[in-house]
């Protein structure tokens, strides 16, 4: 994606900018929060679930360990699994859009058939069924989220892919006799492939929220911190009743945060693909 | 006064550009005018202005003067406010559009978009009235009773602009505007409908005001035409004298874009370039950039001045006895302007 | 016309549905049957073993045990559950009215409020009012719909005690009547129906204020308002019926991810609903009851889906012309 018009969408916008931040941010926090975190983020203490101090900035768990580097290194999941279930979801709505839109027919009429049946089947219940006859891992997570996501992409990309087939170049391509791979290759998947990145994005905050989801339903990874296992263990310990706000509040604050700069770059990213797709047209 | 409608100096701007940048028109009772000029030169504006029914993002000035037959006072459009417009719309003046797929509610029957409008302005009118009225209006424009059950979708493209019409008449208004209603349709259809707004037009004694960018239409239908061009008048009069003696170089040259029956064989010539942007006329005549006549003189903005009665154009060289040659472009496309 | 659009859409019905069972089988017994788990518990017996797997039907080959399992599906047989050792359908069967109850009244109160927040923000597109709406669905649609869910408990239920935290009726409780009862499930409803609510206000919201925006500029709304129609008649009686139209067909792609929001709410609230049984089930590996609860699942998405295409075909004289 080069262009001076994705710089202007995305540096010249003020959300673009925020967004752009926001992510940086988190990002940084995956890689680097562990390592700035106050407090071992597992270490427990006996001063549980106490309010934010000088000492725990946003208090203690219920096991005593604080609060705010439990976050810090909560950062890395989100982040790891929201991308990689995105670009696994990515390659397989991908391939299937291309093959299906490309080749039409039988080859269609299943995969998109497929396609389908993974849109009206709910998400969270399938992943659920999915995650919970494998031990859990994050590698796992990023397995089931992949495999449950590409509907969306896949349908996208087949209808891209319908309009270009029909091009004059692509015609021409074939009476040159290149054979279909070829074409697919250097000339439908290069003019998809700024949709198939669009999609993607907003796919990545839908992986996220479905990691926090999994997490919640205690289904993570459990050697691994994340946002979601600390909405889990707050509410197993009790912490709503506890009034224990600062444990609540943060992990939920900073999986919205995350999903809604992610999704904001998303949309972006589609406004500067739809004006082009036009351009293309005429 | 006979004159029906009387506007003077309107002006309609959005985002602070002139989409209508000081127009007059004059319409005497029972007479058409056509409204001419390329696809963004304000014509649609001007029509909705005339309704007081431009979008929320644009603001219009200058006053719209209507006497209807009839009524003692005239009507000050450009006093109303939107509660007192509801009294004018479609009573007095009403609209019709191109008969498109959304022209009309797609999710409400025929008879019920009738009886809707009918009822408006007559609250007290019970349904056996209303129902006749619409099958009156039905048979007025060529159509059976029998369309009033059916949805829009179930018309033809030809039928849609009928009933439009048909619901423009029902409040028996003095004047309907028209804007393009025949582009959407084939040229059997077009003379159809053009035959029906002039039947109408005669019996009952309705004034016109039919915009479109196909002059042949205009010619057929009206009586008098003006031509619009970057949101102004360049040239008005009766329809013979301007199809026959244009003159303003604008009206020349889309007078040349219709083919003519035992004529030249030649490619119709595009009007090379474009019409400018409402925030950016150019300096005086804004025709200037595209007019093969324009000189220094051109910079200073011609006013509309008259040059017989009834006819005036706005440039500086009119009136022109005969036109200069000029080099027409080679192998011009001949796609129509705009 | 209207039989034969019937037909197909129940035909695709009915194959999406063959497909979950095909899928469901699959899912369980390729990846090692019940036996196979049972077979690593240190007590396990070989014989009984055996035993168990003829009474499974294990023995079979694959086609005649997979016909077995449609037949018992679509005769209610699903199994039993390894947790209670009660039949899963009957623990199903008192689960569903729950979660209709809450799921059913999360989507009406979201449809009103998102459609109402659409049109409102249409007709003043681009004012801070429409910037401020906007804002609010993104932002409810980013947060996880359980972490609301907690912040209500939190401020509603402990901090200032109005409603109950949890579970659908007060327990140990005794009414005098009907009406009682059911006021005590309505006060227990309104956490979890809001937290729902949260869930797809956001998208509703948007779907609806997207098509308005799309209805406002055809040309028939000018024409409604030119024929001397006050403009919120024109809004209301032309342009919403037009708007809503999109909105239940897209609407119906979302209830997928009501099924997602009932699980995790109902765990959260305790509410004695699918989605509670669905969560004891994971902790449990409760094999026979995570498929039943799945398969309920898939059926009441496909069954929305097709009220949802009958609705509009009701609502859109255009269909009922093909």
């Amino acid at each position: 994606m080069t262009g001076a018009r994705a710089r202007e969408l995305l540096l010249g916008t003020w959300r673009g900018r925020v967004a752009l931040a926001v992510l940086g941010l988190f990002i940084l926090m995956a890689i680097f929060g562990e390592a700035i975190a106050p407090d071992d983020p597992d270490a427990s203490s006996l001063d549980t679930l106490a309010p934010p101090s000088s000492e725990h900035w946003l208090g203690t768990t219920e096991s005593g360990a604080d609060v705010l580097s439990q976050i810090l290194a909560g950062a890395r999941v989100s982040i790891v699994v929201g991308f990689a279930a995105a670009a696994i979801s990515a390659v397989i709505g991908a391939a299937v859009g291309l093959l299906s839109g490309y080749f039409g027919g039988w080859t269609d009429r299943i995969l998109d058939g497929l396609d389908t049946w993974f849109l009206v089947i709910p998400t969270l219940p399938l992943m659920i069924v999915l995650s919970s006859l494998l031990e859990p891992s994050l590698g796992v997570l990023i397995l089931v989220i992949g495999i449950t996501s590409w509907a969306g992409t896949g349908r996208i990309v087949r209808s891209q892919v319908l309009t270009l087939r029909e091009r004059s170049f692509v015609e021409r391509a074939r009476a040159l006799g290149a054979s279909h791979w070829y074409i697919l290759r250097t000339h439908i998947f290069p003019n998809a492939l700024p949709l198939i990145f669009a999609n993607t994005v907003l796919i990545v905050a839908v992986a996220i929220l479905s990691e926090s989801a999994l997490a919640f339903l205690g289904l993570g990874d459990p050697t691994q911190i994340s946002w979601g296992t600390m909405l889990e263990n707050a509410f197993s310990a009790g912490a709503p009743s506890a009034e224990a706000w600062w444990y609540v509040i943060p992990p939920g604050l900073c999986i919205s945060l995350l999903v809604l700069s992610v999704s904001i770059l998303g949309y972006l990213f589609e406004e500067y693909v739809n004006p082009r797709l036009l351009e293309h047209e005429a | 006064m006979s004159s029906l409608l009387e506007v003077s100096d309107l002006h309609v701007h959005a985002n602070g550009r002139a989409i209508v940048d000081g127009v007059d028109l004059v319409i005497d009772r029972g007479e058409a005018l056509g409204l001419a000029g390329e696809s963004g030169c304000g014509k649609t504006t001007t029509a909705l202005a005339l309704m007081k029914l431009l979008p929320g993002g644009m603001s219009q000035s200058g006053t719209i003067s209507l006497r209807p037959p009839g009524l003692e006072d005239q009507i000050n459009i450009e006093r109303r406010t939107e509660r007192g417009m509801r009294f004018v719309r479609w009573r007095h003046i009403s609209l019709v559009f191109q008969g498109a797929m959304n022209s009309l509610d797609p999710v409400q029957r025929i008879d019920a978009q009738f009886a809707e409008a009918i009822a408006l302005h007559a609250p007290s009118a019970a349904s056996q009235e209303i129902a006749e009225r619409t099958a009156e209006l039905l048979e007025t424009v060529g159509l059976t009773p029998g369309i009033g059950r059916r949805y829009p979708h179930q018309l033809s493209g030809g039928q849609r602009q009928r009933v439009m019409i048909g619901l423009a008449l029902a409040c028996r208004p003095s004047l309907v505007i028209a804007d393009e209603p025949t582009t959407a349709l084939d040229v059997v259809m077009q003379a159809q409908v053009l035959q029906l707004l002039e039947r109408l037009r005669e019996e009952l004694g309705l004034s016109l005001i039919l915009i479109s960018h196909d002059l042949g239409v205009l010619a057929e239908t009206c009586d008098r035409i003006a031509v619009m061009y970057a949101g102004r008048i360049v040239e008005s009069g009766p329809v013979r004298t301007v199809f026959e003696n244009p003159q303003h170089p604008y009206t020349k040259r889309l007078l040349e874009t219709l083919p003519v029956i035992g004529g030249e064989r030649r490619l119709a010539a595009a009007i090379p370039g474009a019409p400018p942007h409402p925030g950016e006329p150019p300096q005086g005549c804004r025709f200037r950039p595209r007019c093969p006549y324009a000189t220094d003189r051109c910079l200073e903005d011609p006013l509309l001045r008259t040059l017989a009665p009834g006819h005036a154009a706005a440039c500086h060289f009119a009136p022109w006895s005969e036109w200069p040659e000029v080099e027409q472009p080679a192998a011009a496309a001949s796609e129509a302007d705009g | 016309m209207n039989a034969r659009w019937l037909a197909g859409k129940l035909g695709a019905a009915a194959l999406t549905l063959a497909f979950v069972l095909v899928f469901n089988f699959f899912l369980f017994r390729g990846l090692g049957d019940p036996t196979t788990q049972l077979a690593r518990l240190p007590q396990s017996n070989p014989e009984e073993i055996e035993q168990l797997r003829a009474e499974y039907g294990l023995d079979k080959p694959l086609l005649g045990q997979f016909t077995d399992y449609a037949g018992d599906t679509l005769t209610l047989e699903l199994g039993v559950s390894q947790r209670t050792r009660e039949p899963v359908w009957e623990e199903i069967k008192d689960a569903i009215p729950w979660t209709l109850l809450l799921v059913g009244t999360g989507t009406l109160i979201a449809t009103l409020v998102g459609a109402w927040m659409g049109v409102k923000a249409a007709t003043k597109r681009g004012t801070r009012t429409d910037d401020g709406l906007l804002g609010f669905s993104l932002f409810t649609y980013a947060s996880p719909e359980y972490w609301i869910g907690i912040i209500l408990i939190l401020v509603f239920a402990v901090a200032i005690p109005i409603f109950p935290a949890g579970q659908q009726v007060t327990p140990g409780a005794e009414f005098s009547s009907w009406f009682a009862e059911a006021m005590d499930v309505l006060d227990h409803l309104v956490l979890p129906v809001t937290a729902m609510t949260f869930l797809i206000l956001g998208q509703y919201f948007l779907i609806m204020r997207s098509s308005m925006v799309d209805v406002l500029t055809e040309d028939f709304v000018t024409v409604k308002r030119a024929t001397g129609l006050p403009w919120h008649r024109v809004v209301s009686k032309h342009a919403v019926p037009n708007a809503l139209l999109p909105l239940v067909t897209i609407a119906a792609i979302q209830f997928g991810l009501v099924a997602g929001g009932a699980i995790t709410i109902e765990t959260l609230f305790s509410w004695p609903g699918l989605g509670e049984l669905s969560y004891n089930a994971i902790a449990d590996k409760d094999f026979p009851m995570l498929q039943g609860t799945f398969l309920v699942f898939s059926v009441g998405v496909i069954v929305a889906n097709l009220l949802a295409d009958c609705l509009y075909f009701f609502l859109d004289p255009r269909v009922q012309a093909r």
